[in-house]
C-alpha cells in the first residue's frame, strides 16, 4: 500500500449549526483533546482513513463572526491564518441559514479554499424550506454538500469533495464580495498599499484592508508597526470621512449591512421559505419553561436535580473511593517495615491521590449534567430566566449554576465556569465561587456549633455562615466588576437555540474530557501542595519526644496490670506525642507564628495549626484539632472532642463562630487553588484571590468575635 | 423609538444602531441589521432580559443592550399584519 496524503481540515460554522455533531460523525472515535494555545478554548482534533487519504479535522469554536471581540473568533481566524489548513469547510444551520452565511462571506474574504457543508438538511427537508444548491454555489464560489450529521447523511460526498478540492479536480472560485463603491475603492487602495510589505504576505491583503475599514483592533496592532501604515491611516480616514457625508454611517456598519445585503439577495434568488409555518416544538416547550410564572420555579427545580445529582449520588461513591484509599493505605503500610517511608507512602502519596482522586465522581456527575443542559438547548434559557438578579451583582446570567455548584465543592463549579466568554465575568465568577460554603466546611460548622450551641441555635448558626457567605461572595462580584474587573463585560446578546436531545456519547464524552483535564492539570499542582502540607506538618521530627514516649509506655508497662487499661494509657499517651509532634512540626511553628494575627479573631495557636493544615482540605481542620486536643484520630460527631474544646478557657461560644467564618471564608483547599490556578491561567490572580480571601475572613472574624463577645 | 421600549407581541423594523463597539457588533453579528423585521416574543420572569424573534433565530438580549436599537413599531398583538415581508409570514402570539 502507498502511504497515505494528509489532508488538513478546519471545520468553521455558528455556535449550534451541528458542527461538533459533524465533526463526531467523521472522525468516530479518532479524536484527542487540548487547548488552542494561550487560551482555555477547548481545541478537538481528529481524523478519518478514506480512499487512501488521512483527513485531519480541526473543530474550531462556534463563532458568528470573525472579529477581535471575542477569544472564540480570533482563535479561529488566527487558526486559519497560522496553520492555513488545505480546506475549510464551513457548517452551515440549514434552517437558519440567513444568519448563518455571514461567517461564510467572511471565510470568503479570508480567501481560504471553502466547502459549504449545508447540515441539518433532513431539518431543511422536514420545514419545507426548498434551496437551490447549484444556484447558491455559484454565488458563493464553492460547492455545497447538504449533509445530516444527526442521521449519517451525506458524509460520504463531503469526504469526496474534500479530496477533490485537495486534488483541485473542484475549483474555489473566491468569490470577492461587492461593497457599496466608496468602501471597495478604499479596500482596493489599501490592499494595493500594504501588498508592498513583504512581511504581511501570510495575510490575505484585501482581508486585511477590510478588517482595517472595521477598525479591528488586533489587525490594527500588526499593520500599525509597519512604515506603510502612514498611508494607510490617510485613507482610512478618508473612506471614514466619506461615509460619514454619503450614508451618514460608519465603514463597520456598511460592510455588515452589505455582507447581508448580499445574502440577501442570495436568499432570494436560491430559497423559497416555507408559506406558512406552525408552531415548533421550541415554540410550544418555552411556552411553558420560559413562562413568566413557571420560568423561575422550573429553573430553580432544573438546578436543584443538577445539584443533588451531582451532590448525592456523588457523595457516597467520594466515600467509597476514600474508603479503598484508606484500606490500600492499611495493606501498603502493613508490608513497609520503614516508619519514614511508611509515613511518606502512606500519610503523603496516598492520602494525595486519594485527595485528588475522591473529586472524580462529583466532576464527572455535574458535567454529565451540564453538558446536558448545554447541548439540549436548556443553558442559554437558564441564563436568560436568571440573568437579571446576577445581573444586579455585576455578574452574567450564565454564572448562576456554577456558583450554586460551589455549595458542593469549589473544583467542579470551578470548572463549571468555561461557559463565561467573557474573562472579566469568568473571573470575577471564579471568585466568588470559593465564598459558597463548600461540602468540605460542612464538618467543621457541624462540630463547632454541635459544640457550643444548643441543636435549634446550632441549625441557625449554620444557616447564617452559609447566608454570610452567599452575601460576601455576591458583594465581592459587585466591588470587583465596579473596579478593576469593569471593562469588557460580555454583552447580553444571546441566541437561544431550538430544543435538541443530545446524543449520550456527546455527553458522556464532555465529561470525560472534564475528568482528564481536572486529573492531568490540576493534580499534579495538588499533589505536590498535599505533599508539602504533609512534610509540613510532620517535620522537623522531635527524636527526644520518641524516646520519652518510649520510656513512658516501658513505665506503663511495669506499673499498671491490668491489659485494657495498659491499652489506653498507651494510647493516651501516643496521643500526647502525636500533638507534642505536631506542635513541634513546621506547621505547629507556624501556627505559633500566626498566634499574634489572629489573637485578635480569639484564636490561640493550637487553631492557628488547624487553619495550616486545613489547607489541605477543609476537613483536615476538624482531625488536626483531634491530634493537637491529643484525642488521635478524631471527627466531627466524636462527644470526646466535643467535651474537649468546651472544657477549653480558651475556647467559647464567640471564638467557635469567629473560627466558623475564618474557616468560611479565608483560602480554599489546595485542589480549588491548583483547578483556579489552571483556569485563570496565571498566578497573580490567584495570588490576589488568595490575599482578599484571608483580608476578608480576617476582618469578618474579627467582627463577629466581638459582636458576639458583646452580645453573647 | 428603543427596541427596549417596544411591548411583548409588538412588531418593529431595525432602523438604526445607537450601541457601540463589542454591542453593537454582536447585534450586528446576530443578524439586526437596519431593515430587519423582527417580533418581541416574551420578557424574562423577572422583567429583563428580552426574547425577540426574527429569521428563525430566537434572540435574547437586556434591555440595556435592547436600549441601543432604533426600531419603527410596524404593528402589535393582534392586528394580523405580518412581521416580515411576504416570506416570513408567521403565526404568533396572535
Amino acid at each position: 500500500m502507498t502511504a497515505m496524503k494528509e489532508v488538513k481540515v478546519a471545520l468553521a460554522g455558528n455556535p449550534n449549526c451541528g458542527k461538533s455533531s459533524l465533526f463526531n460523525a467523521l472522525t468516530g472515535s479518532h479524536q484527542k483533546v487540548g487547548n488552542f494555545s494561550g487560551v482555555t478554548i477547548e481545541k478537538y482534533q481528529g481524523y478519518v482513513d478514506y480512499r487512501n487519504y488521512r483527513i485531519r479535522f480541526v473543530d474550531l469554536p462556534g463563532t458568528y463572526s470573525l472579529t477581535a471581540y471575542s477569544p472564540e473568533e480570533l482563535v479561529t481566524r488566527n487558526y486559519l491564518i497560522e496553520e492555513s489548513p488545505d480546506i475549510v469547510v464551513n457548517v452551515l444551520e440549514g434552517p437558519k441559514l440567513e444568519r448563518n452565511l455571514l461567517l461564510t462571506t467572511q471565510l470568503m474574504e479570508m480567501e481560504v479554499d471553502l466547502l459549504v457543508a449545508l447540515n441539518m438538511f433532513d431539518e431543511v427537508q422536514a420545514q419545507g424550506i426548498e434551496i437551490e444548491v447549484k444556484q447558491l454555489q455559484q454565488l458563493l464560489g464553492c460547492h455545497i454538500v447538504p449533509t445530516s450529521a444527526k442521521k449519517k447523511q451525506g458524509l460520504e460526498p463531503l469526504l469526496d469533495h474534500v479530496i477533490r478540492v485537495y486534488e483541485g479536480d473542484i475549483e474555489v472560485k473566491k468569490n470577492k464580495l461587492a461593497f457599496r463603491p466608496e468602501v471597495d475603492r478604499a479596500i482596493e487602495e489599501i490592499a494595493e498599499l500594504l501588498s508592498h510589505e513583504p512581511e504581511l504576505d501570510k495575510y490575505n491583503f484585501r482581508w486585511l484592508a477590510i478588517k482595517l475599514i472595521e477598525n479591528d483592533k488586533e489587525v490594527y496592532n500588526v499593520v500599525r508597526q509597519y512604515p506603510v501604515w502612514v498611508k494607510i491611516e490617510l485613507a482610512l480616514r478618508n473612506v471614514m470621512q466619506e461615509t460619514e457625508t454619503v450614508y451618514k454611517s460608519d465603514p463597520e456598519i456598511i460592510i455588515t449591512e452589505d455582507r447581508y445585503a448580499f445574502i440577501r439577495g442570495a436568499m432570494q434568488e436560491c430559497v423559497k421559505l416555507a408559506r406558512d409555518k406552525k408552531l415548533s416544538l421550541t415554540d410550544y416547550i418555552d411556552l411553558v419553561v420560559l413562562n413568566r410564572a413557571l420560568g423561575l420555579p422550573i429553573f430553580l427545580f432544573v438546578v436543584w436535580v443538577i445539584f443533588h445529582m451531582t451532590f448525592t449520588l456523588g457523595t457516597p461513591m467520594m466515600e467509597g473511593l476514600d474508603y479503598l484509599f484508606g484500606v490500600l493505605a492499611d495493606n501498603v503500610g502493613s508490608f513497609l517495615p520503614n516508619d519514614t517511608l511508611r509515613s511518606i507512602l502512606v500519610d503523603g502519596v496516598i492520602a494525595g491521590v486519594g485527595g485528588v482522586l475522591i473529586f472524580l465522581p462529583n466532576i464527572v456527575l455535574l458535567f454529565i449534567g451540564l453538558s446536558f443542559l448545554e447541548a439540549s438547548g436548556y443553558m442559554a434559557r437558564a441564563a436568560f430566566v436568571v440573568d437579571k438578579v446576577m445581573h444586579r451583582f455585576g455578574l452574567h446570567g450564565k454564572s448562576f449554576i456554577p456558583m450554586i455548584t460551589g455549595f458542593g465543592c469549589s473544583i467542579p463549579a470551578i470548572m463549571a465556569t468555561r461557559t463565561l466568554k467573557s474573562r472579566s465575568d469568568r473571573l470575577a465568577t471564579i471568585m466568588v465561587i470559593p465564598f459558597m460554603s463548600c461540602g468540605a466546611k460542612l464538618p467543621v460548622y457541624v462540630l463547632l456549633a454541635g459544640a457550643f450551641f444548643k441543636p435549634a441555635a446550632a441549625a441557625n448558626v449554620m444557616f447564617g455562615i452559609y447566608m454570610l457567605g452567599i452575601f460576601v461572595g455576591l458583594f465581592s462580584a459587585l466591588v470587583m466588576k465596579k473596579t478593576f474587573l469593569e471593562s469588557e463585560s460580555e454583552p447580553f446578546v444571546m441566541e437561544l437555540p431550538p430544543y435538541r436531545w443530545p446524543t449520550l456519547r456527546s455527553v458522556l464524552f464532555q465529561a470525560k474530557v472534564k475528568a482528564m483535564m481536572y486529573i492531568r492539570k490540576a493534580g499534579t499542582i495538588i499533589l505536590l501542595a498535599v505533599l508539602l502540607i504533609w512534610t509540613f506538618s510532620n517535620y522537623p521530627k522531635n527524636p527526644e519526644l520518641d524516646a520519652a514516649l518510649d520510656r513512658e509506655i516501658a513505665s506503663i508497662e511495669q506499673t499498671i496490670a491490668d491489659r485494657t487499661e495498659q491499652e489506653t494509657a498507651i494510647i493516651k499517651a501516643e496521643n500526647r506525642v502525636s500533638a507534642s509532634q505536631l506542635e513541634y512540626s513546621l506547621a505547629g511553628r507556624a501556627g505559633k507564628l500566626l498566634e499574634p494575627v489572629i489573637q485578635p479573631l480569639g484564636f490561640d495557636w493550637r487553631i492557628g495549626i488547624a487553619l495550616v493544615t486545613g489547607l489541605a482540605a477543609k476537613e483536615v481542620v476538624v482531625s488536626t484539632m483531634g491530634t493537637i486536643y491529643s484525642l488521635g484520630e478524631a471527627d466531627e460527631t466524636s462527644s470526646e472532642l466535643k467535651t474537649i474544646l468546651r472544657s477549653d478557657p480558651a475556647f467559647d461560644q464567640a471564638t467557635a463562630l469567629s473560627l466558623m467564618v475564618f474557616v468560611l471564608l479565608y483560602i480554599p483547599c489546595v485542589a480549588a487553588v491548583g483547578v483556579m490556578r489552571k483556569e485563570i491561567g496565571e498566578w497573580k490572580a490567584v495570588a490576589f484571590y488568595g490575599t482578599y480571601a484571608l483580608v476578608a475572613a480576617w476582618i469578618f472574624s474579627f467582627i463577629t468575635y466581638r459582636l458576639a463577645q458583646l452580645l453573647l | 423609538m428603543l427596541l427596549s421600549e417596544l411591548k411583548v407581541g409588538d412588531k418593529a423594523e431595525v432602523t438604526g444602531l445607537l450601541a457601540e463597539s463589542a454591542v453593537r457588533r454582536r447585534i450586528l453579528d446576530m443578524g439586526l441589521v437596519k431593515g430587519t423585521r423582527f417580533k418581541v416574543l416574551r420578557v424574562a420572569p423577572l422583567g429583563d432580559p428580552i426574547e425577540i424573534f426574527f429569521k428563525e433565530i430566537y434572540l435574547t438580549l437586556r434591555k440595556n443592550e435592547a436600549a441601543g436599537v432604533l426600531v419603527q413599531k410596524t404593528g402589535e398583538v393582534g392586528d394580523r399584519t405580518p412581521m416580515g415581508g411576504r416570506r416570513h409570514r408567521r403565526g404568533f402570539g396572535s
